[in-house]
């Protein structure tokens, strides 16, 4: 099958310091890939070179099978690539209400106003935001904001969802409850996603496969049985060891 | 405790010295105007009552207001737009077009208005009867003035969407088109700096003096300025007059207001995160010649103007410019380092949020957003005694007029560069032992130093391009250029006072590029 999403070895620096250094990845159509590294690794640079935002010096972003980006390029557009992102500071847009942020892109996308209602009716309750739809972000909590970046993403019905490291700063309880609501919302819409993040717990816990990604480029691809069983090198291993099991299995 | 107390003190003494310093030069004489009307007397009293109950005088009042709205409005139409191109877009040549575009808000908006008059006036370049009639007319005056004043809502609202959180545009960017993000992310994220523009617009234009005058429009500032030292010298008239003004002033306040309680400050440009340029694809071409049109009209009246000073003007500039330049550079340069200080205590304080800081920068603004005539009228009751003969007599008036007046240019920018550094520096310090003054002068300034000089030479230029409060009451023979070219126009040699404005416009340039450099400066550091 085509890779919904695929980097084929990508170069990049940035200034005088190389970032990425021929990394590849797939996405397949239907699974979660966990994207695991260090803070510094260029995880949030390949997000944006998938988004559109930043061209491979070197090799080329794929998009079903399309090439998106290639060798210093941005051939297609962030708008018209069909992604949606959950950033890390979630920029959910001040001036819009709760439903004004999720129509936004639907609007974008000419959706009739009958269907825009629906699928904010539908994804607000979802995410269990019903009845603040008209409340500003500065009028919500910290995980309401979070939902409000989810139902944002998700609504558009994207061919990809990126996690750009969005539970970063939350505290445990929260982290546990909005990870387990991204894994419900995934698996029930089949939804393919790359979820980027330094915590190896959420990258077992949401990832069907895990990318480790060190020294600009992807070290290891696999589930997280087969990179325990047989770890390609020192740091893989060790970033996987540090996990309590018992603890990653109960979140 | 004696450490405590020792600190405490520092803050009070420099708070206090600066807020002394506000409060006299620009609070003091507005009261004092204010309190002229009833104070006149009996023949006083009846001359003001004459001018107000006059239905010309309202006529007047309202033909003034609704001119200022025009050039408001068309300034906002003209440069809401272009920021948006510069700012946000891979327009070509952005930055050199916004240079261009921006150059002109330097400089005083009645040197435009004369270079304008040397292309399209009777006998200008390009002139006819119909381009002189248009220019010397009402729609004239919108034309030159929005054209002067443009570039302030250019530059404030490109400054905003610029410190617009590029994660913002980001998300946006990701479902949504150039022009969809623009209009329902980017600009309403940016909107306080659009009303804040429209604010300073309207206060300018409506303080307009030299343009009004210049193209024979009669206006309500010019009423006042002719009834306080013109053809009309009514003193007790212009004590009357100056109460709408006032009125309008503290509306104009109450606006300001508002909007600084929605946002503290607008980002200066010193801090900045790249975001990629917003595609206009096959609109690339027509925007950029759009962008190139505009830049060119903002300084096409500059062209106007050097090429009638190159019929011989130059020559005679030694002949007539007198002490001017040399009133204006002390003047402005005293007046820009007292105003450079004032940022410092004031601005800090309202950056951190210090007791009684938004008191004195609500007395700043509303010195700014008041007439001249009315800071004028104020002065000239303070300062015009035998007992103060020498401050009134010498450029030290000048300097006060110019530090009541944009105050507010120091206390602003100051707020915004401080705004934008951690306050945790200055409290390690505290904790360290320093005091207020200590941590003023060794932290504050030595981490803000690019702000500071920011302040100072944003303050020299605006001082350097005042006509509308020093000619109220400049001493004999120590009027500065700005007021020397306004009085020559009249009679004096055309190409020479053309070369005096040459002048004028090369002094700001060489500020404007020290300015820009520092910026760029700023940035790298």
């Amino acid at each position: 099958m085509t890779p919904v999403i695929s980097l084929e070895d990508v170069w990049l620096t940035l200034g005088a310091t190389p970032v990425l250094s021929g990394l590849s990845l797939a996405l397949e159509p239907g699974e979660v890939l966990a994207l695991l590294g260090p803070s510094g690794a260029g995880k949030t640079t390949v997000v944006r070179l998938i988004l559109g935002f930043v061209a491979p010096q070197r090799g080329c972003v794929r998009l079903n099978g399309a090439v998106a980006s290639a060798d210093g390029r941005v051939l297609r557009l962030p708008e018209e690539r069909n992604l949606a992102v959950v950033l890390q500071d979630l920029a959910l847009w001040p001036h819009l209400t709760v439903a004004g942020n999720l129509a936004f892109g639907l609007e974008a996308r000419g959706k009739p106003r009958a269907v825009r209602e629906a699928r904010i009716a539908d994804m607000t309750r979802r995410v269990g935001l019903a009845g603040k739809e008209d409340r500003r972000p500065a009028q919500l909590s910290g995980g309401e904001r979070q939902r409000v970046a989810i139902a944002r993403a998700l609504v558009l019905d994207p061919q990809a969802v990126l996690f750009d490291e969005p539970l970063t700063n939350l505290d445990v309880s929260l982290r546990r409850e909005l990870l387990a609501l991204v894994r419900a919302l995934l698996k029930e819409r089949g939804v393919p996603a790359l979820y980027v993040t330094h915590e190896p717990r959420e990258a077992v816990y949401l990832g069907d496969r895990i990318a480790v990604m060190g020294d600009g480029r992807v070290v290891q691809t696999g589930t997280v049985d087969a990179l325990r069983a047989n770890p390609v090198n020192e740091f893989v291993g060790r970033l996987l060891d540090d996990l309590d099991w018992s603890g990653a299995a109960k979140t | 405790m004696g450490r405590a107390l020792t600190s405490r003190t520092q803050q009070l003494l420099l708070v206090g010295l600066a807020a002394l310093v506000l409060l006299g030069t620009g609070f003091l004489p507005l009261v004092l105007a204010a309190l002229e009307l009833p104070l006149a007397g009996a023949q006083g009293l009846t001359h003001a009552r004459a001018a107000l109950t006059a239905p010309a005088t309202w006529a007047l009042l309202v033909r003034s207001l609704a001119l200022a709205t025009s050039v408001t409005g068309l300034a906002l139409a003209l440069g809401v737009p272009l920021a948006a191109l510069l700012a946000k877009t891979d327009v070509g040549g952005r930055q050199a077009a916004f240079l261009v575009h921006a150059f002109p808000m330097f400089l005083p908006p009645f040197l435009l208005a004369l270079g304008w008059f040397h292309l399209l006036g009777r006998r200008g370049i390009f002139g006819t009867e119909t381009t002189s009639q248009l220019l010397f007319s009402f729609a004239g005056v919108v034309l030159v003035l929005a054209l002067a004043f443009t570039p302030v809502v250019t530059s404030l609202v490109a400054l905003a969407l610029r410190g617009i959180d590029p994660s913002f545009e980001e998300a946006a960017r990701i479902v949504a088109g150039p022009r969809r993000v623009v209009t329902r992310i980017l600009l309403p994220l940016a909107w306080p700096a659009a009303a804040l523009a429209a604010l300073i617009v309207f206060a300018l234009a409506f303080s307009e003096l030299g343009v009004p005058m210049f193209l024979r429009v009669r206006a309500y500032p010019a009423a006042v300025f002719a009834r306080l030292g013109g053809v009309e010298y009514a003193p007790g008239e212009a004590f009357g007059l100056v109460v709408p003004l006032l009125g309008v002033a503290l509306g104009l306040l109450g606006f300001e207001r508002s909007l600084a309680a929605r946002r503290s400050f607008p980002v200066l440009g010193l801090r900045q995160r790249a975001t990629i340029p917003l595609p206009l694809g096959a609109w690339r071409g027509p925007a950029g010649g759009v962008v190139w049109v505009l830049a060119a009209l903002s300084v096409l009246p500059v062209a106007g103007l050097t090429l009638k000073a190159s019929a011989g003007g130059f020559a005679g500039v030694p002949a007539w410019i007198g002490a001017s330049l040399n009133n204006s550079v002390v003047s402005a340069g005293g007046a820009a380092t007292i105003i450079a200080a004032l940022g410092l205590v004031v601005g800090h304080g309202l950056a951190r949020g210090r007791a009684g800081s938004r008191l004195l920068d609500a007395a700043a603004v509303l010195a700014f957003v008041t007439p001249p005539a009315v800071l004028g009228v104020g002065l000239i009751s303070l300062w015009n005694r035998p007992v103060t003969h020498v401050v009134y007599g010498s450029l030290a008036i000048i300097v006060i007029g110019d530090v009541a007046r944009y105050a507010v240019v120091g206390v602003r920018t100051m707020a915004a560069a401080v705004a934008q550094g951690p306050v945790e520096h200055e409290q390690a310090a505290a904790v360290g032992g320093a005091g207020f003054g200590r941590r003023l002068f060794r932290i504050v300034v030595p981490l803000h130093r690019f702000g500071l000089a920011g302040a100072w030479l944003l303050a020299l230029v605006f001082c350097l391009r005042d006509l509308e409060t020093a000619v109220l009451f400049y001493p004999p023979g120590r009027e500065p250029l700005p007021v020397r070219i306004f009085t020559l126009e009249a009679n004096g040699p055309e190409s020479v006072v053309a070369a005096l404005a040459v002048v004028q416009v090369a002094l700001t340039a060489i500020i404007v590029a020290a300015g820009a450099a520092l910026l760029r400066r700023a940035q790298r550091a």
